[in-house]
């Protein structure tokens, strides 16, 4: 049969929404997919659109054609940036989950439900934070800004702020330790399900595409939460014992480290779902390939190394970390280049391309993506870092990928539901203009702050330098234009959803679904997915008991009582203790006589807990609560004891999470325990 | 405070708009070869081959990048100092021992901050911005620069640090 007959065929089944070839690759949908999609999408673009608005507003008072004061400029660009990274987070959380949760039935409903409501949540308390505590810290509040407010705000707004902050950075460690878990249980673990075992030839098929994404992206988050949540607790502790002392430079890293690794890992989310959206408009199949696999194990060495280009200007920052760091941001662009979009350019070539509104704004995210990496690349050369560092060249690059890019394909994840719903395309006049005037208005506005950035032009300035307010005048302008196609698009789909309502109406109605919290581990139970113990073999066991008991040579009264000497050293001491007493449990539950009856009912009871007893750990850190007991010999050991305790619970806990994620969150929390030690003193 | 274009900075900018040029005319050109019938082997053919110099044409030039920059680093090396001057940045001023430099000079700058994170921005007569370095509580950074030019220069805050950031700024001259 010619492609041509295959095509009218094949376009009378789907309505020509998609490629004629398209359908087959179309991810099946169930109603958990669904769900996610329009939940996490649809919470996505509600962010975007407000926020742009905040934008818009922010660029006008730049402009001096409002009257909007700095105080209220500085909340604003707080509110603004971090409610557009907590958008643009779920939106393309969602949009993963959307295409893996195909793949993966293993993904669990109720887990990534829960994650968005610690995300919202967290939104929710910086919005009141910011626009009822005055709380104007920016989105990176770098210590000690968030406690040195120059009357702007009281510490209950810094509080409520970072806590906000921290259940973003809770969120999003829900849904990578359950997208983790399960794509390396149905894989075959972390070698398995990033494709190396295929690499290796020891598994004929290996993973798809978007599963490698999955399990890169969701590997990195956990280690980029751990370190989120440590600098998170480290301020609560300041907050509550005024006599604990932060390193400023400690704290810049791993609020660096955290700040710039999530928002870099949205556009990598985004990736996993461009690797099923493209096929659907091109007719072909995106396929696994060496480079791929190899391009993703790439991706994580370079993206967890290189956030320290924040530090460029902190000549204290040891040259390790930045070197390092210049060429790792360098690096990072070479998986992207020559992987992702190069085999996305190729895919569409010559493809017979099925242009839709959703298709448009796929293929436009890639040049946002490739445009804005650019500009990113040439600010990572610490020379020109030298000149362009927190000048406007800095929001001119991440708009550019996050704008013209992410913000692309958070529209074309909704666009595609629609279309798909709807079972049509939108008008042919939307699929035109809406996204000609986010490109002409989008570039407009981001090209401003390029020029604005070569001019010398400092980013994060209410007030522009005299004589620049025009470059902010027209950047109002463009950013205007760019609204109206984004206002044009929001309308098309309001009359797509129209469609699709319509259309369901006719349709016979889905079975419901049970309920969301049981769904997870129903899943997990019916597809038989016991959680591997963490330590395969009785070698492995003897290995972990061991080195529990060398580290708990440490803790021998000549060293322990050196321990007390320094602060540091000190809080050394308890993350050994935690680390004991997880690898303790961690032996424990692996022992075959445990490992058998862990059942996935326990995997929500153990996420929690992995989650809570790090916190807790950290919270309990505070010299006001042990410096008391310090002296009463009793009260001390058992103090040290219950420190050991949260360790073995972490360790149970964290063996209900299967290997891959359970390893990783052990990891992560002693590492916790350690950073905390490295700059946490006073006392 | 008055702002103006570096050659340095316009070569950067130069050099990001031939890129975004360049990208943007490989995107037109997908774009409008996307509505061919090509099968797929004969497109693969040639994109692998492709391919493979793309990546050995873009490890050279970000290699280089990255190992030009290695000569041209900021960091304080072994300073050729000839008068060191004391930076210290607060909410919302800079203060700084002493106050004039004699032009010729290459100035060695001890930067830190009595409160909060601010960023050292130094700007030349022309509103040029020479450099920037960090000010952060408890620590001490080096900028090692040369000051040929006589006439009044400007600092300004770069790391944001509160309402008035925008208004952390301050005169000092360059004398003959
Ligand atoms: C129409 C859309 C948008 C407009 C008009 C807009 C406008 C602005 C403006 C005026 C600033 C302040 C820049 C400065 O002077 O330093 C800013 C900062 C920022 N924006 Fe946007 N923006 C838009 C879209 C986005 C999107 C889609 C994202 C992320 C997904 C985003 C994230 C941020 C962040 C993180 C900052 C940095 C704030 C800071 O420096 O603390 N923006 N934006
Ligand atoms: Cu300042």
């Amino acid at each position: 049969m010619s492609q041509a007959a295959t095509a009218t065929e094949a376009a009378n089944t789907n309505g020509g929404v998609l490629h004629p070839l398209g359908e087959k690759f179309n991810p099946n949908t169930s109603k958990p997919q669904n769900l996610v999609g329009w939940l996490f999408g649809g919470t996505g673009l509600a962010l975007f659109a407000l926020m742009a608005l905040v934008g818009l507003l922010m660029r006008f008072t730049q402009a001096d054609t409002v009257g909007v004061s700095p105080e209220w400029f500085y909340r604003l660009m707080t509110l603004h940036a971090s409610g557009m990274l907590a958008g643009a987070l779920l939106s393309m959380m969602g949009g993963l989950w959307f295409v893996v949760r195909a793949v993966v039935p293993g993904l669990s409903l109720g887990r990534a439900i829960a994650s968005w409501l610690a995300i919202v949540a967290g939104a929710v308390l910086i919005v009141v934070a910011v626009l009822i505590g005055g709380f104007a810290a920016g989105w990176t509040f770098l210590f000690p800004l968030p406690f040195d407010a120059s009357g702007q705000w009281s510490t209950w707004a810094a509080v409520t702020f970072i806590i906000g902050m921290g259940l973003v950075g809770v969120g999003f460690m829900v849904y990578c330790i359950d997208v983790l878990k399960a794509t390396t249980q149905a894989y075959g673990g972390l070698s398995g399900a990033l494709g190396v075992k295929w690499l290796r030839g020891k598994d004929p098929t290996g993973p798809p595409p978007q599963v490698i994404a999955a399990t890169a992206v969701t590997i990195q988050g956990v280690i980029c939460s751990a370190v989120g949540m440590t600098i998170v607790m480290a301020l609560l502790d300041h907050t509550i014992d005024g006599q604990v002392a932060l390193d400023a430079l400690w704290a810049k890293n791993l609020t660096y480290f955290f700040g710039h690794t999530i928002a870099n890992l949205i556009i990598y989310l985004a990736a996993g779902m461009i690797y099923v959206l493209v096929p659907l408009y091109a007719g072909r199949q995106w396929k696994l390939s060496k480079p791929l696999a190899i391009g993703w194990l790439f991706t994580i060495v370079f993206v967890m190394t290189a956030y320290s280009h924040h530090l460029y200007m902190d000549f204290v920052q040891p040259g390790a970390p930045q070197m390092i760091s210049l060429v790792a941001s360098s690096a990072a662009a070479i998986p992207v280049a020559v992987v992702t979009i190069y085999t996305g350019m190729m895919l569409i070539w010559g493809s017979r391309f099925r242009w839709t509104l959703t298709s448009v704004l796929l293929y436009l995210g890639f040049a946002g993506w490739a445009i804005g990496g650019s500009g990113a690349v040439i600010d990572s050369l610490i020379p020109i870092n030298f000149r362009l560092h927190n000048t406007l060249w800095v929001p001119a690059h991440f708009h550019n990928y996050l704008m013209m890019g992410v913000g692309m394909w958070m529209m074309a994840l909704v666009s595609y539901m629609l279309e798909r719903a709807a079972g049509r395309t939108a008008s042919r006049r939307t699929t035109i203009w809406a996204p000609l005037l986010m490109v002409g208005g989008g570039y407009g506005f981001i090209f401003s702050w390029y020029i604005s950035g070569a001019l010398g032009i400092p980013r994060r300035w209410a007030v522009q330098p005299i004589g620049t307010e025009n470059y902010s005048l027209v950047a109002s302008i463009f950013a205007i234009v760019f609204l109206i196609g984004f206002f044009m698009l929001l309308l098309e789909f309001f009359s797509l959803a129209r469609t699709a309502l319509a259309r369901r109406r006719e349709a016979p109605p889905e079975p419901a679904l049970a309920s969301i919290a049981g769904a997870s581990t129903e899943a997990d139970l019916a597809l038989g997915n016991a959680p591997e113990p963490l330590l395969r073999s009785p070698f492995g066991i003897a290995v972990t008991v061991g080195l529990a008991v060398i580290a708990s040579f440490a803790l021998l009264p000549p060293i322990s009582e050196a321990s007390e000497a320094t602060i540091g050293f000190h809080h050394l001491a308890h993350a050994v203790q935690f680390f004991i007493g997880a690898m303790l449990a961690a032996a424990l539950a692996s022992t075959p006589a445990i490992a058998r009856r862990i059942t996935p009912r326990w995997t929500n009871i153990g996420l929690i807990t992995v989650i809570l007893l790090p916190a807790g750990m950290l919270l309990f850190m505070i010299p006001a609560i042990y410096t008391d007991i310090e002296d009463e010999n009793f009260l001390h050991a058992s103090y040290h004891f219950v420190v050991l305790i949260l360790g073995f619970l972490l360790g149970l806990g964290a063996s209900t999470l299967g290997r891959t994620a359970g390893w990783a969150v052990l990891i992560s929390s002693v590492g916790m325990g350690l950073m905390f030690a490295a700059g946490v003193t006073g006392g | 405070m008055e702002v103006s274009f570096g050659s340095f900075q316009v070569a950067v900018l130069m050099a990001f708009l031939f890129v975004t040029m360049a990208l943007v005319t490989i995107f037109v050109v997908v774009a409008r070869q996307s509505s061919r019938n090509v099968a797929f082997e004969t497109v693969t053919d040639t994109g692998y081959r492709l391919r493979r110099a793309w990546l050995a044409f873009l490890v050279l030039l970000l290699g280089s990048g990255v190992v030009l920059s290695l000569f041209f680093l900021p960091f304080p090396g072994d300073s050729k100092a000839t008068a060191t001057v004391n930076v210290s940045g607060g909410l919302f001023y800079w203060s700084m021992n002493p106050e004039t430099i004699p032009v010729g000079s290459e100035v060695s700058f001890d930067v830190t901050s009595a409160d909060v994170n601010h960023g050292l921005g130094i700007y030349d007569p022309d509103g040029v911005l020479m450099g920037s370095v960090q000010a952060m509580p408890g620590y001490h950074n080096q900028l090692d620069l040369t000051f040929d030019k006589p006439g009044t220069y400007m600092m300004a805050c770069l790391e944001y640090c509160g309402f008035k950031h925008h208004d952390m700024m301050k005169e000092f001259e360059v004398t003959q």
